[in-house]
């Protein structure tokens, strides 16, 4: 009990304090504005009714969601991709790692605006390529549609987080045995064979860890649509954490902003459940 | 010896009180400020002047434009709060009523300058009779427009737009030149930019604009419509660039100073920033414009200075509330920087003689206007505001009328909250 008491106080310090004092906030009415001594009403379930009401918020969720639908599996693929490309320690594939992760190192928020001058239409060198190239007949409005928009901020989180999936499944896939894999090529298995039979198998904690943290960061967008689209055009590309950050730090409604992210917490934890379960199942 | 040498250890220990306390009445202290991001440049420029002429120091901190708000108020909440806060004047209202700054209305009463301070600064500043800051570094908004572009599309270069109709006329004939150059510029995705350049058109052409409360008048009148209606026009003719439909602000002010736009609306910050950066621009400054010649409006934005409630060194945090409307302040801190004075009898000094878009900038500052409304945030600078919506919903969608119909309605509940 002693040498865990250190963590189990960081735990109750920064997590279950953090988290029970937002589970109660989210049952009143506090206000950013409320008075240093003004007395906070207690709603009862007043903020999570007006939740499931809240079409905005609703449309928010839905736009989160299949935001991570499009860039889980996309992640997932190149992540897979690059790990096997560059598992074996070569000098070259481990400069190759390296190039690939280094975007990891850079703030999502610098990432975003680098990318977002990238796309611009007027002074933007990504569409300047695609318009060199043929790609596109002039250089294109990316965040004038939301689905655009939303193509664009993949592109950009992609390129920022597809090293750090990589290095988690090279860890996985070197943990295979040697040996595991000399038998299969002396049994004849050809190189697809081995990846889809043992490597994959045998790196799959790997591989649903990494796709565990991509879903949940992506559930949690927010910088990346707050300093790329703004939320437009006209409030398609809001995501659910950009919601909160609205209703709780713009119209500073602290208490039903909780609620929201109280809402989005239990939505990710059943993800995160059911995406485990089915890993176990997937397992047996 | 004892009676003589009793005094004579008294006189000594209070020669060493007096010289103590005297120390402690004199050390210098040094306070924390916090100034929002984009108005820290002239924010820095006076408090480096204040740290050369004063004892106590102030340190400077810029915080993020949009963080500034929720530090302010979690700072206040939880009794950290800085010595010196200089922030939007447009946040003033709701800091006030949650009793987030400290009373200085007898202060600056019994300032005589306080009696020239500009009025809008001094009504925002206002709530329930008492005062509780000053204008610190103001700005206006104004109308530019690209002197070289008026010339080589036919127009009189020495002349900006007098109406809203000349505004469209005059982009019209520049966009006819052709190529990347475009008549017109304004960031259709970025509520804070419009209600600065845009809604002052609509006022000077007679609207009203914000709600107070929740049976108040909102985006009424014809300004309204007249002024949606040249910008969906100027947009749906090709006058203004493609990227205007989604700029989040970004291209406020660069895309004025690539030199291929004829017309935008900006800032007074223009003037240092041109003279700074592009100093051979040949550039002309007006006053936004209404429907009829000298129908004119403004916006006067800028920051105000108040000390937040509960601060520790708040004697020397009122000093400098005193020294901000001082000659020293408003001369050689604001003026000597192509700034405007926040004084209206300093308006016209040595700094502003022969400098025409200065002059432009404070007589914008006279004739200006400012909203006094709660939950501005949420009505107007919100990213998903009925203010941003409307004008996105008029310009681009081309539905002028449902526009101000559902504008006008959800900005009426909000300011019913």
């Amino acid at each position: 009990m002693v040498y865990v008491a250190p963590a189990l106080l960081f735990v109750a310090v920064f997590v279950l304090w953090p988290l029970g004092h937002l589970i109660w906030l989210s049952f009143t009415a506090k206000s950013l504005m409320s008075g240093p001594d003004d007395a906070v009403a207690f709603v009862g379930f007043d903020n999570y009714a007006r939740a499931f009401g809240d079409k905005n918020f609703w449309r928010a969720m839905t736009f989160t969601l299949t935001y991570t639908a499009y860039i889980t599996p996309i992640l997932l693929v190149l992540n897979l991709a690059l790990a096997l490309l560059v598992s074996k320690n070569t000098p070259l594939r481990r400069v190759t790692r390296t190039v690939v992760f280094l975007p990891v190192v850079i703030g999502l928020a610098s990432s975003s605006l680098l990318w977002y001058w990238l796309f611009d239409q007027q002074v933007g060198l990504f569409n300047r390529l695609l318009v060199d190239m043929g790609v596109l007949s002039e250089p294109l409005v990316w965040f004038k549609k939301a689905t655009t928009g939303q193509f664009a901020v993949i592109i950009s989180v992609v390129w920022k987080v597809v090293g750090f999936g990589m290095i988690l499944m090279v860890a996985g896939i070197q943990a295979v045995g040697n040996d595991v894999i000399e038998a299969a090529m002396i049994d004849g298995a050809s190189a697809w064979k081995r990846v889809r039979r043992i490597i994959i198998p045998l790196a799959m904690r790997s591989i649903v860890l990494a796709t565990l943290i991509s879903a949940i960061g992506s559930m949690l967008a927010f910088d990346q649509f707050y300093l790329m689209s703004g939320g437009g055009p006209r409030g398609q590309t809001f995501t659910t954490v950009y919601w909160i950050y609205q209703s709780s730090f713009v119209r500073f409604e602290l208490g039903y902003g909780a609620a929201q992210a109280v809402l989005l917490m239990i939505v990710i934890t059943s993800g995160t459940a059911m995406q485990l379960w089915l890993s176990r199942k997937g397992q047996k | 010896m004892k009676m003589t040498s009793l005094p004579g250890f008294r006189r000594l220990l209070l020669t060493a009180s007096v010289a103590a306390f005297s120390a402690s009445a004199v050390e210098a202290e040094t306070l924390s400020m916090w100034v929002r991001e984009s108005a820290a440049d002239p924010g820095k420029l006076m408090v480096d002047l204040w740290n050369t002429s004063h004892d106590n120091k102030i340190e400077l901190t810029a915080i993020p434009d949009s963080q500034m708000i929720t530090k302010l108020a979690t700072s206040v909440q939880a009794g950290n709060a800085p010595d010196l806060v200089s922030f939007d004047l447009i946040y003033m209202p709701d800091f006030m009523k949650a009793g987030f700054l400290t009373d200085v209305t007898d202060q600056l009463n019994a300032d005589p300058h306080y009696a020239n301070h500009i009025q809008a600064y001094k009504d925002i500043a206002t709530y329930e009779g008492k005062i509780y800051g000053v204008g610190f570094t103001p700005d206006v908004s104004v109308l530019a427009w690209n002197k070289d572009l008026f010339k080589a599309a036919g127009l009189d270069p020495e002349k900006g737009p007098q109406t809203i109709a000349e505004v469209v006329e005059d982009a019209r004939k520049i966009r006819a030149l052709g190529g990347d150059t475009y008549g017109f510029w304004f960031s259709g995705a970025c509520p804070g930019c419009n209600i600065f350049v845009t809604s002052p058109m609509m006022v000077a052409a007679g609207s009203k604009m914000l709600p107070k409360n929740g049976t108040d008048d909102a985006l009424t009148g014809d300004g309204v419509k007249t002024v949606l209606e040249a910008l969906k026009t100027m947009w749906d003719e090709g006058m203004i660039p493609a990227n205007a439909e989604t700029d989040t602000g970004a291209n406020f002010v660069s895309a004025f100073t690539t030199g291929k736009i004829g017309i935008a609306g900006t800032g007074g910050f223009l003037i240092s920033l041109m003279a700074r950066e592009h100093p051979d621009f040949n550039y002309g400054l007006t006053v936004l414009p209404g429907v009829e010649a000298g129908q004119v409006s403004a916006f006067v934005g800028g920051d105000v200075v108040a000390i937040p409630a509960k601060g520790k060194n708040e004697a020397a945090a009122r000093e400098f509330l005193t020294w901000v409307l001082s000659d020293d302040a408003q001369l050689n801190g604001l003026a000597k920087n192509s700034i405007l004075t926040t004084r209206t009898d300093l308006a016209d000094n040595e700094y502003t003689k022969g400098n025409d878009k200065v002059l432009t900038t404070a007589k914008a500052l006279s004739v200006g206007y400012v909203p006094w409304v709660f939950h501005f945030a949420d009505m107007v600078n919100s990213d998903s505001s009925p203010w941003i919506g409307m004008l996105q919903q008029a310009i681009f969608d081309g539905d002028v009328d449902g526009a101000i119909t559902d504008a006008r309605a959800a900005m009426l509940e909000i300011a019913g909250r």
